[in-house]
């Protein structure tokens, strides 16, 4: 419940707080290595991984992926603004930097300025055991805690990787998502640059998170990080991303794949918060293997983007294994926020849930689309999928497309969703305790996704608080 | 094509030509590539393969039918592939002395013209490859219509059975009661013998407003058939419809069903039972499409799975802008009987208004293990427990409807159903 503390804090944020375009909104002057014109050609695809300096198996993944690519048709389901997505004009590789700075006083002063203003290194000085930073296609700063290390953590970015640990990223990349998994996948196979490469060895418990944060700043950019993460027999990770791009009038595009390998007993969890400027298509990814007695858990929100599709996956295809999907969408004036999540049930007694929260306002549109299966010979599987969506005014959308097949009998299965508004009384009684009405529904929008936040790292918690906020700002009227 | 035994009206000649041209225009659903047939395969069916019956006198065996209910308590109209059985008006039992009109749609398409000619084809477009084949060669079918205020007290039975071998059968039903009227009609599809035939039926439900229509539809064709079923239905300001399907027989069936909440005060209960078995695969897809602010639905589906049957159950509730206040609510919950049964559970939810309570659950379970062995403590068998519970999971259904000759005639068909699945005990 409210306290005048809290209210007085929460009239802080909100202070602290301007819009988007100004805190994230800005971009810097261009002054780049290379940028590749704008297009996809072969020529192309066969220059990054030139520049790369990629063993022969790589850029023949590449040169087939973009095979797929070509050959493939855009999706027609999720939404009509996908037919927008112009391929032919994107910057598919942009150069900020020679390469991975391991020291923050090494990155380009241009560059440093920008993650200085997101609070990056602040962030990892505080409490992360490690932080890389992408800018544009490549990761400019990459650190890892000397102890870390000492225990055979590897957190590199995915270039770096395919470099110092060609074996480990052979063994395991795109194993998980194949290159002819979708159109997009097939994109990122092709023209991939930058991402995160983490191997946690058996037992190791990688005590806070390691942290990745993305960035846009050239005009009709395709960002295509690439992030594999193993953690080994029994070990814990915990992995946080964050994006933004500055406000440019025309589209860009950011097109990831992400592939986790959670080997028996161990643990992932990986976070997401999304706040990509409202003129990025955002169309991602990311899937994970779990083994037994594994848990992969995806926590991910999405605030920002013009349309997002993104439905994390968890294969559970060991005895005993746990997936969980954490997903809050808010999707404001002009942007559609199409996500949710998918759990295969492939080996007996496996467990998972899904708990998806979103919030459509100014006409924004956000969707829950998620696919529940239990595939023959899971059984004594469990799982239990939540949705529920609050709708702020009329002119907003909110769907719901669960799908729930199941093949195997011994299972108990479930699906609830409800969408609402706010509830008159909530207010009511709120303003009965003397709560301004804007001030009541911040209170309740914040309530609504607590469950989920409380699963936020304390600063991502804070965070997602104030974006929740000013997406807010003005609701009632 | 056909041409009916009567003279037909020329718009409904002209209708037919046009279903025939898009008939051949109009590509059949591919399976997983068109939203809604992801997980019907038509693979192996060839639906222009069936022909209409030929014309023919055999007259079918008196068939016991899906609701079995005492003779004088329904007025009970059949047709076999598409010849109605009489000529005569169908409404007996003096149910015609209102007005109402009960009797075959393409004898209806003569004699009330006007009537039939401003509802035919106005809730079903027939865009849709089904549908044309359906409009190019239906025969017979039925028209029910009330006039504003009339009763109709017994309800309606249309039974349309299928004979001939290989045929196939379009079906097509039109029932318009007018304000407030109120009927019940039970149409059921059979088939007489294994004429492992096509059934595709079109039905158009309009519920004027403040009327009243208890709609039942049943299948219990031979599990070689194929059934596909188009029907919609549109609810008036204050209008109450109350639909009832029951899925049993067919060798792979696909109904479509939607309800349309046209008016503000209108509400729909829909009520879908289901119990497979052998290689069956039952497909239902539904919608619950609110159009105007103040409105209820209310749908609830459960299956029974056995063996390696397959069953899928679609579902979507709508909320177009400016329906504000709507209530609508979908559940749907399936116990699978076997480990080689599988079910199949879309629900989806499209709101485009804010002010609105919607909620939707889906569950798909086996039978619970803690029931049975409450059961079986008191000295039942596991036979007769496992019975127990899967009537106890259906029966939740029946008493959706309050009791009366349809609630009796629901559970009846229920429990017949589920002998002939499971086994006498």
């Amino acid at each position: 419940m409210a306290t005048p503390e809290t209210l007085t804090e929460n009239q802080q944020l909100s202070t602290i707080n301007s819009d988007y375009t100004e805190r994230f909104g800005f971009h810097d002057a261009e002054n780049y290595l290379y940028k590749a014109p704008k297009g996809l050609t072969r020529e192309l695809v066969e220059k990054i991984s030139e520049f790369k300096s990629e063993p022969e198996w790589m850029r023949e993944f590449r040169l087939k992926a973009l095979d797929h690519f070509l050959a493939r048709p855009m999706p027609t389901w999720g939404s009509p603004a996908l037919a927008e997505v112009d391929f032919d004009n994107i910057h598919y590789f942009v150069r900020a930097s020679e390469r991975a700075e391991r020291s923050w006083d090494d990155v380009p002063e241009d560059v440093k300025r920008t993650f200085d203003r997101l609070g990056i290194p602040e962030a990892e000085r505080k409490f992360l055991s490690g932080v890389g930073a992408q800018y544009e296609s490549e990761v400019v700063y990459h650190q890892v805690h000397k102890d870390l290390e000492a225990q055979g953590v590897i957190f590199m970015d995915m270039d770096s990787a395919l470099r110092e640990h060609e074996d480990l990223v052979r063994e395991y990349f795109a194993t998980v998502i194949p290159p002819n998994d979708n159109k997009l996948a097939a994109l990122n196979s092709a023209v991939w640059s930058g991402g995160s490469f983490v191997y946690v060895p058996p037992g190791v418990t990688v005590e806070m998170p390691l942290q990745a944060y993305f960035r846009i700043n050239t005009e009709n950019m395709g960002q295509f990080e690439r992030t594999l993460i193993i953690a080994d027999e029994g070990s814990h990770v915990h992995y946080v991303e964050g994006c933004t791009a500055p406000t440019y009038s025309s589209d860009s595009l950011h097109s990831a794949v992400v592939e986790l390998v959670a080997k028996p007993g161990a643990r992932i969890r990986y976070t997401t918060v999304q706040n990509w400027s409202t003129n990025v298509f955002n169309l991602v990814t990311k899937r994970a293997i779990a083994r037994e007695h594994a848990t992969v858990e995806w926590v991910d929100c999405n605030l920002g983007s013009k349309l997002t599709m993104k439905y994390p996956s968890v294969y559970l295809l060991g005895e005993g294994a746990h997936g969980e999907i954490l997903s809050i969408a808010f999707a404001g004036p002009g942007q559609h926020q199409d996500a949710g999540g998918k759990i295969i049930h492939g080996a007996p007694n496996t467990t998972s849930n899904i708990f998806a929260k979103s919030i459509s306002k100014g006409g924004g549109r956000s969707s829950y689309r998620g696919l529940l299966e239990v595939a023959k010979g899971a059984h004594g599987s469990r799982s239990k999928v939540v949705c529920d969506a609050l709708l702020l005014d009329e002119a907003s959308r909110s769907d719901t497309y669960p799908t729930i097949r199941i093949g195997e009998d011994d299972v108990d299965v479930g699906h609830e969703a409800t969408v609402s508004k706010i509830g008159e009384e909530q207010i009511f009684y709120l303003q009965s305790r003397g709560i301004p009405e804007e001030e009541a529904s911040k209170l309740i929008v914040n309530g609504f996704i607590e469950p989920i936040t409380k699963e936020l790292p304390m600063e991502y918690a804070v965070e997602m608080n104030r974006l929740i906020e000013l997406q807010m700002e003005g609701s009632i009227g | 094509m056909v041409s009916a035994a009567v003279a037909e009206p020329a718009w409904l000649t002209a209708r037919r030509e046009r279903a025939v041209a898009l008939r051949n225009e109009l590509a059949l659903p591919s399976f997983r590539g068109v939203p809604g047939w992801e997980y019907f395969d038509l693979e192996g069916l060839d639906l222009d393969a069936f022909g209409v019956a030929e014309d023919n006198d055999n007259a079918p065996r008196a068939l016991p039918g899906i609701f079995r209910v005492p003779d004088d308590a329904v007025d009970h109209h059949v047709q076999v592939d598409g010849r109605p059985l009489d000529d005569g008006v169908w409404a007996a039992g003096g149910q015609a002395a209102g007005g109402a009109i009960v009797m075959p749609l393409s004898r209806a398409a003569a004699e009330h013209a006007d009537l039939v000619q401003s509802h035919f084809g106005s809730l079903v477009a027939s865009e849709d490859p089904f549908v044309a084949r359906n409009e190019a060669d239906w025969s017979g079918g039925a028209f029910v219509y009330v006039p504003a205020g009339v009763r109709v007290a017994r309800p309606i039975v249309l039974s349309a059975i299928q004979q001939a071998a290989g045929s196939a059968f379009h079906w097509r039903a039109l029932v318009v009661l007018e304000q407030g009227a109120e009927a019940e009609v039970w149409e059921q599809y059979l088939s007489d013998g294994s004429p492992a035939g096509l059934l595709n039926a079109v039905v158009e439900l309009s519920v004027g407003p403040g009327a009243r229509l208890r709609y039942l539809c049943g299948q219990d064709l031979d599990e070689q058939s194929s059934l596909f079923g188009t029907q919609r239905a549109e609810v008036a300001r204050d209008a109450t419809l109350e639909w009832v399907a029951l899925g049993f027989g067919g060798a792979r069936g696909k109904v479509r069903m939607e309800t349309s909440l046209a008016g503000p005060g209108a509400s729909a209960r829909v009520t879908g039972a289901y119990a497979s078995h052998a290689r069956q695969h039952l497909d239902f897809d539904t919608t619950q499409e609110h159009v105007a602010p103040h409105t209820t639905s209310d749908l609830a589906f459960r299956g029974v799975l056995g063996d390696r049957s397959t069953a899928v159950w679609r579902g979507m509730i709508r909320v177009d802008p400016g329906a504000q206040q709507t209530d609508a609510f979908q559940e749907s919950r399936n116990l699978l009987l076997s480990k080689r049964a599988h079910a199949d559970a879309i629900p989806g939810l499209e709101i485009e208004a804010n002010d609105v309570r919607c909620t939707h659950a889906a569950a798909i379970a086996q039978i619970d293990a803690e029931q049975l062995f409450y059961l079986r403590s008191r000295g039942l068998g596991r036979g007769v427990a496992q019975r127990l519970v899967i009537d106890g999971f259906m029966q939740a259904l029946v008493e959706r409807f309050p009791a009366g000759i349809a609630h009796d005639a629901v559970a009846g068909a229920l429990e017949r159903r589920l002998e002939k699945v499971l086994g006498a005990l």
